[in-house]
């Protein structure tokens, strides 16, 4: 089924792709036969002449919507299905998304206010083992070997803690930037500048 | 949907599967560290466009044989053990639906989607 969404949305691409190339050719090389765009015009006036002809392309350009929206849905299911980490319980299957972990992972910036910014991506493989990869932005010139081993600690266990899993976690940590804090007092006197330099233009003139 | 159908003296009873959602939406939601239901913008979003936005996403199967299979999207609060709110929404998803329809439960799977703020640190 995924493989006929994908094939779906490919052809649609082809057709409008090639009709494109094939107008923009036939135009520049002004090669576009009278009758082809005669055959255009008595199809677009037998549409507009036709009240029942209009009601079919309106509903069957519903019906592409839908059949759109299906594949779409279908495709990106799949695709949603297959970034889960899932065990059994006795009652049945608990899948948890990787985003899932990802917003978990985001949320230990407050524990941690070292940390400007974190950007997480979550990997599992076949295996069970989870790999996390951690792109920050650290606000303060902090002792980075110190920072990341505790960050890789935190995650860790955090990750352990909530999800209740004992695989393998591998953490790598990508430090982007570093802000310093006289950045960051720059930063907000200029903003400071900025909105100071706005005249004021009064209330208005009676 | 095909309506669930148990036959009394009296006549035919029919649970629509979107009642059996609602059963299992309900008691998903009533445990601790259960935000809410959750479902992806289209099927959530063309469900509220159809009128059904009280069973937002939970799916809901019932084999030849009358067992019933849920599938249930979650949005879990952060600072709660996964697998602990996964089975506890189970348990309970099982005995209200048990309880209140009488039909035999064989899987309840969980899909947890996200992690989100508690409402109170939210606030």
């Amino acid at each position: 089924m995924r493989i006929l969404g994908v094939m779906f949305y490919a052809s649609i691409l082809i057709l409008i792709g090639l009709s494109m190339i094939f107008f923009g050719i036939a135009l520049s090389f002004d090669r576009l036969q009278p009758q082809t765009i005669e055959y255009i015009n008595n199809f677009l006036a037998f549409i507009q002449d036709n009240p029942s002809s209009r009601v079919v392309a309106i509903l069957s350009g519903m019906l592409l919507i839908l059949i759109s929206f299906s594949f779409a849905q279908l495709i990106l299911g799949r695709f949603q299905r297959e970034k889960n980490i899932a065990f059994r319980t006795s009652s049945g299957e608990v899948t948890i998304a990787l985003s899932a972990v990802e917003d978990l992972i985001r949320r230990i910036t407050g524990i941690m206010p070292e940390i400007k910014e974190l950007r997480p991506d979550v990997r599992a493989n076949k295996k069970g083992v989870i790999t996390v990869d951690l792109r920050v932005v650290l606000k303060s010139e902090a002792n980075i070997p110190e920072l990341t081993a505790r960050l890789q600690d935190i995650t860790r266990s955090k990750i352990q803690e909530v999800l209740g899993i004992e695989e393998q976690i591998i953490i790598k940590i990508h430090v982007t930037k570093i802000i310093s804090p006289e950045e960051k007092d720059k930063r907000k006197r200029d903003l400071e500048k900025e909105e100071a330099a706005i005249p004021f233009g009064g209330y208005g003139r009676i | 949907m095909q309506p669930e159908e148990s036959r009394t003296d009296l006549g035919v009873v029919k649970i629509h599967k979107n009642v059996i959602a609602s059963i299992a939406s309900l008691s998903a939601l009533r445990i601790e560290g259960v935000r809410r239901i959750g479902g992806g913008l289209f099927r959530s979003g063309l469900a509220e466009i159809f009128g059904k936005y009280a069973v937002p996403a939970v799916r809901v199967e019932i084999s030849k044989n009358e067992e019933v299979r849920v599938e249930i999207p979650l949005v879990v609060d952060f600072g709660f053990n996964i697998p602990e709110v996964a089975n506890k929404v189970q348990e309970s998803v099982r005995s209200g639906l048990e309880k209140m329809t009488n039909l035999s439960v064989k899987d309840i799977n969980i899909n947890v989607q996200a992690i989100e703020k508690p409402q109170k640190e939210a606030k």
